[in-house]
Parts: structure tokens; sequence; C-alpha cells
């Protein structure tokens, strides 16, 4: 209620919440916007403890087993409550460090995406790792968390990789869409990225109607001081952006997420979790 | 098409949450509830007079389409004293075919509650007559294992009395085997060991040879029919969806979670008829078994699953070892139950809680074992409950006076509640003989409630006007005028003849 239009960043217990932080204050720094650490604690009040399997009730068995419930739920919130409240502080330190000039941080009890759900409005910019504690022992490209996120919020999202390093090379994958056509008005009315050298990328066939579009990205975008450059690639895009990535040095992806449905993303597979995959950088998703 | 396809991920995420999110704990769980659901199913098939193959039927289908439709994950429904006990009359009158009848209707009629949000309802149900019906609920849990226990011979209590030692005690050394099933092995050992002669489970009637299968209750279908078992079905509905209720909301509290009320009571109807055509009988929640479900570790719904699966798998296939187990265990177990389910602190309280609450609480557990029906306890609870609560929101009323312009007008005051618990102190508390010119009566702090309560200011009104005294009513707030605008008589030509005119 306090901060409007902030950003908010994701943060949980692993190695990959410096990294979040780190861009987020970075992001903040950018767009002079406030941050707002968010760390959620999971409860899992579906889990039982299940360690006793006598199958015995003695005198008020409910009353006691209450009692024993809540206890141990106590003792667990409030471990959880300090640990989550001094690695907070932890990061804001770290944030103000980095630059980010009013910092604030809450925690949340419940799941990551009801929470930011109900915390959406007001946001501008929300920040999470692509990876967080479920993947740090995994393998996975991608943690479980983010599609979920990603489907709930109807902001901007910046997925981070690991390792900060402030953004110098920007690309766009455009393919006309009215999402990413918002995109580029978006980019070009925020202060996030200017001065940024910007590649904007279509691909698909030469054709009339995708010069006319590109043609309108760069106009739009030189319009408000960007430097643009812009192609029209043949080929599978995953693979085409993916090469332009590697390639161009690029160090931000700007791209469309999740326009289709769960349902087709079951069956189809999804564009957006491929590409996810295969750019190894920092990816700013349009909603 | 987008919201469509969030559905289904919603749907997903419940599923995963409900299912999964817990398995191993919730197979554990249902192990160890399935343990000790066998010789409930089979006391409580005994209780109405049927064979354990009923009891033990209706155990497992009760829990497992529960499992599925029920509205709250990790609450055990199951055969139950409580229903077992309304149904002994109709299983004795009229045989089993006809207990299977009423089983299909209670859960239609269950079924129809849960359309119409009866569950709501249970928010006029008070602490101190749940407190009751649990009291009253244990109550008779033990009361039915007497008769295992009379004109017996000293080796059934020795049995007994071994049995619950061995509940008790076991947990002690090892938590990990569940002590309910230690007793029955332990005691059926030994009296195989010692070729005691005392009653075993196979005595009881028929146990379950096969899996249960589709069978139409073979009863006219009548209106004859339709007389005898409507009054049955229409209690066990009342009485399972009380229970079912009350143990949802004891498993909500433990486990700090929401449940969906009348998702349960359709899922309670629609298990039930699901038992009535596999030759189960009527069931509902069971207090004891969800508490140790929790207790165990049980979250989610594979827990009530799998102790409906196991059940029947174990029964089915050693059943000739379940004959075995003799009734001494079974009452052991029983009693377990009943001391689990007693709500002890409830005596403590008797003298602590307010006296009204103590005869509420009291008064349900007499009539509930007076009668055997726990649905007239609850009535009586709830009707004295409603009285109690009358006479006391009653006392909420103040009426004060004073003279004013110099003798010649009495203003009284009126502050409170006015309601039929109070609107015989309310005309009582005017002087009607006091000779005076004029009377203001302020209701400005009072509420009127009902007809009576407004009947009782016609009749207070038109008593000063026959002593010639002028009446003025001021101050009539929203709520009470509203009232008035309604019923009132008194500010209308010929109200005076209407009211008091004829007598």
């Amino acid at each position: 209620m306090i901060f409007e239009n902030k950003v908010l960043a994701c943060v949980d217990q692993s190695r990959f919440a410096d990294d979040v932080t780190d861009y987020a204050a970075w992001a903040a720094q950018h767009m002079d916007a406030p941050l707002e650490l968010l760390h959620v604690i999971d409860r899992h009040l579906e889990q039982g403890s299940g360690k006793d399997h006598s199958g015995a009730i003695g005198f008020d068995a409910q009353e006691h087993l209450l009692v024993e419930l809540s206890e141990a739920d106590k003792a667990l919130t409030l471990t959880a409550r300090e640990q989550g409240r001094v690695f907070l502080n932890r990061l804001r330190q770290r944030a103000l460090t980095a630059g980010a000039q009013v910092v604030d941080v809450r925690q949340r009890h419940g799941e990551l995406e009801d929470t930011i759900a109900e915390q959406e409005s007001g946001v501008r910019l929300l920040v999470l790792g692509r990876r967080g504690e479920s993947a740090q022992t995994t393998q996975r490209d991608l943690g479980r968390n983010v599609e979920r996120i990603v489907r709930t919020v109807h902001q901007p999202i910046l997925a981070v990789t690991e390792r900060f390093k402030a953004p110098e090379r920007v690309l766009f994958a455009f393919d006309g869409s009215a999402l990413t056509r918002r995109g580029v008005e978006m980019v070009a009315g925020s202060p996030l990225l200017v001065g940024l050298p910007m590649h904007v990328l279509m691909c698909g066939a030469q054709s009339k109607e995708a010069a006319k579009q590109l043609d309108w990205a760069q106009a739009t975008l030189e319009k408000v001081g960007f430097v643009v450059q812009v192609a029209l690639q043949p080929g599978d895009p995953e693979r085409v952006i993916a090469n332009a990535v590697h390639t161009r040095g690029i160090d931000l992806l700007i791209m469309g997420a999740y326009s289709h449905s769960p349902l087709r993303k079951l069956l189809m597979g999804s564009k957006t979790a491929d590409l996810l995959r295969s750019a190894k950088v920092p990816t700013l998703l349009l909603r | 098409m987008l919201y469509a396809g969030w559905g289904h991920f919603l749907l997903m995420k419940t599923f995963r949450q409900d299912w999964l999110a817990n398995s191993k704990n919730d197979l554990l769980a249902g192990l160890v509830v399935a343990l000790a659901l066998i010789p409930e199913a089979i006391a409580f098939s005994i209780i109405a007079g049927v064979d354990p193959k009923v009891g033990l039927y209706a155990a497992f289908c009760i829990a497992t389409v529960s499992a599925f439709v029920g509205g709250r994950p990790g609450m055990i429904s199951a055969a139950t004293g409580a229903m077992a006990l309304l149904m002994v009359t109709l299983v004795k009158d009229h045989g089993l075919q006809y207990l299977l009848a009423a089983t299909v209707l209670t859960g239609v009629l269950q079924i129809v509650a849960g359309w119409v949000k009866l569950g709501s309802l249970m928010r006029f149900v008070s602490r101190s007559v749940i407190t009751g019906f649990v009291n009253a609920l244990a109550i008779l849990i033990f009361m039915a294992q007497l008769p295992e226990l009379t004109n017996v011979s000293w080796h059934v209590y020795a049995m007994t009395a071994a049995g619950l030692g061995i509940i008790y005690l076991f947990p002690h050394i090892t938590k990990a085997l569940p002590s309910p099933l230690v007793t029955i092995v332990v005691l059926t050992g030994i009296a195989i060991l010692l070729q005691l002669d005392i009653r075993t489970v196979g005595d009881m009637g028929q146990l379950p040879d096969s899996l249960p299968f589709f069978l139409w209750p073979e009863v006219p279908l009548t209106l004859e029919t339709l007389k005898i078992i409507f009054p049955v079905s229409a209690t066990l509905a009342t009485v399972g969806l009380l229970e079912s209720m009350m143990t949802a909301a004891i498993v909500d509290d433990l486990t700090d979670t929401p449940s969906n009320k009348n998702r349960e009571c359709v899922g309670q109807g629609v298990a039930n008829i699901t038992s009535g055509f596999l030759g189960g009988m009527a069931g509902c929640a069971m207090i004891g078994q969800s508490v140790i479900n929790i207790k165990s570790g049980g979250r989610g719904r594979l827990s009530t699953l799998t102790a409906g699966v196991f059940l029947l798998l174990m029964v089915v296939f050693a059943g000739d070892w379940v004959a075995k187990i003799p009734m001494a265990a079974l009452v052991a177990v029983m009693i377990m139950v009943s001391i689990g389910t007693f709500n002890w602190a409830s005596i403590r309280n008797l003298r602590e809680h307010p006296k009204s609450s103590s005869v509420v609480m009291v008064a349900t557990v007499i009539v509930v074992v007076a009668t055997h029906d726990l649905a007239k306890g609850v009535l009586a609870g709830v009707l004295l409950s409603g009285f109690f609560f009358a006479h006391k929101v009653g006392q909420i009323l103040r009426v004060r006076s004073r003279t004013d312009n110099e003798g010649r007008v009495r203003v009284y005051t009126v502050t409170g509640q006015v309601f039929f618990a109070s609107a015989e102190r309310f005309v009582a508390a005017f002087d009607y003989k006091e000779v005076i010119e004029k009377v203001t009566i302020d209701v400005s702090h009072a509420h009127f409630w009902d007809i009576t309560a407004v009947s009782a200011l016609d009749k207070v009104v038109l008593k000063f006007r026959r002593e010639a005294t002028d009446v003025e009513v001021v101050g009539l707030n929203e709520a009470s005028s509203t009232m008035i605008d309604k019923f009132a008589m008194h500010d209308k030509d010929g109200g005076d003849d209407l009211l008091l005119g004829g007598h």
C-alpha cells in the first residue's frame, strides 16, 4: 500500500537469492523504484509428521493431540520466522550496498504463487530466480515454481540466472504479436534499459508484413534514444534465438511468456519453457 | 479456453495436495487405521445384530468412497457405533434386506441435505451439545461391550485386562507397531495355544469370503416398505451427518486446514448408497479413528483409501485367522476407543463451566443413554441451549422511570432486548396504578425482536389508556420501528377494540 510501483523480488534460502537481490537492486536503481524483498515460508500443512504408529488413543486423546500438533507447528514457525528475518536483513543490506534507494522486506506464510497473486497490486516488476531451493539439489534447468508464478502474475517478470552481471546488450525476441508489440512500447516507455544497445530479432521467412513490424519496432525504440539493430532470420525460433544470444554476447533477453493455456502446453510443449532453458541469460518475460 | 485451462491447472494442484503431498505417511497411517478398523467394524456389526461381513463391507465401501468424494481429506469414515445402535430394531423386526434399503435411502437423504446446504445448521449445535454427543457416544460404545463381559468365565476377564494392558503399555516399548494389532495377535495366539473355550469372532456370524459385489436389496418397492425404513433412514442420516460434521471440525482443528462441509454431506451420502448396494450397513465419520489417523501422520485422501482397501484385503485373505480372534481382544480395543472418544476434561469442567452449559451437556448424555438415539439427545441439547440462551438474553432488559414536568409526566426509559422471553417482565415493569396525566415510554435503547414484544408494548399502552393516562412512545430505533410498523395496532384506529375487546 505504501509502495506503489515497486520492484518485488522473490527470494528463498538458496544460493540464488544473492543473484536475485543483485538483479532486483539493479532494476530498482534504474527504474528509480522502491524494492521489496519477499520471502514466503511454506508451511506444508498437508504433511503429517508420522512418528507415532501405535494406533492407541488414551484419555482426552483429541485434546492432547491438538496441543501436541500446535506446539510442533509453533516451534517450526518460530525457527523459520527468525531464520527468514536474519536472511532477509542480510539481503536488504546487500541491495542497499548495490545501490537500491528504498528497500523493504516482507515475510509471508502460504504458497508462493498464492502469495504473489495477493501481493501483485502495486508491483511494476517481479524478479525471481530461474531456480531456487527446490532446484538446488536437482539438476533441473528451470525451477518448478517458475512457470506457475509466471502464469499467475500479469506484470513483467525478470527471471534471472546465477552470477549477477549488469546487462549491457539486450535482445528482444519479437514476433509481431500483440504481446510483444506491447512489450516494445513498454521498453520504450521505461527507464530500465535506457542507453543499452538493443537487438530486435524476429524469426520467420522474409515477408512484407514482418518487415513492416520490425520497422515499427525500430522506429518506436529509436524515438526514445535506443540504438537499435533489427534482424529477421528464418528457422526454428528456439535455436535462432539461442544462437543469437551466444554469438552477439547478449546478457538480457526479452520475450513474451506463456500466451497459451496449460492444457495446450501439456499437448504441444511450451515455447517459453524451451527458450528459457536454451537461452542461459536473464530473461524479461512479458505478460 | 484459457480459463478452462487454468481450472484444469488448479484441479491438478488440489489433486496433488489431497492425494500425493503426504503419500508415505498416508500409506502408513492408513495401515494403522485399517488394523484398528477391523475389530471396530466387527464389533459394530454385532451391535447392529448382523453378520460381521456387513460391517466389514460397509467399512470398506464407506472408507474407499469417501476418500474420493468426501470434503475432509484425512478423515476416516466407516461403519460406526452411533449408526449401528439406530439399526438394532429394524434388523430385529425386518431383517438385513430392509437395513440395506434403509442404508441406500440414508445416503439419498444425506445427498439432499448436502445440496440444500444443511451443513450450515451445525452452528445451532452448541459446544456443550457436541461434548454431550461425544460423551454419550463413548458411553454407548462401552455399554455395547457389556454383553461380552457378563456371564462369562474368568478367562474372558483375564484376556480383556491383558488386552488393555498391551494396548496402553506397548506404545511405551515401541510406537512403530500398532498396539491394538499386537493385542489381537497375542490374545489370539494365547487362546489357540491354551485352547481356551471362549467366544471368537467366528462365533458371531459370517465373515467376508470374497470381494463385495453389487446386489439390489430384496425388499418390495412399496409404500409399506418406505414407511418402515424412512424413519430409520431419517435418523441415520441426521446422526451420520452430525457425527461427520463434528469429526470434520475436529480434524480441521487438529490439522489447521479447512474442509468443505457440504461436499462432505454429499460424500457421506454417496458412500452410504454404495455401501447399501454392496451389502454393507450405513456408516459415517469416526471420531476415534480420525484422531488415530492424524496422530499416525495421515493427512491426505490416500490415508482413507488405504485404510479401506487394506481392511478388505486383510479380512478376505486372512478370514480364517480373523475368525479365530477372541471376542475379548475386540472388547479391549473397543474399550480403548470409548476411553479415547470420551471427553474427560468435560467432567472436570462441570463445576467450572456455567451451570446452563453443564446442564445441556449432561441432559444430552442422559437422553442418548436412555433412548440409545443420538439424534434425540442432540435435539434435547439444542432445545435446552435455546431455552437457556433466550432466558439469558431476556435478562438484558431494564426499565427505569422518573417524574417530569412537576409530577404531571412519568418518563419510562427502556433499555435492552424485548422478545418472547422478556415480554412478561417488560409489561410488569410499568406502574399502571399511578395517578398521572401522561406517560412517556422511551425505547430508543431497546430492541423489539418479535410479535410478542410488539404486542407487549401494545398491552402496556392500552393499559395506561384505560387509566385515562396519555401515552407517548418515543425513540423507536430503526429495528424496533420496522417491527412496530408491521405488527403494532395501538397507533391505528380501533386498536383498543381489537386487542382487549371481546374479553
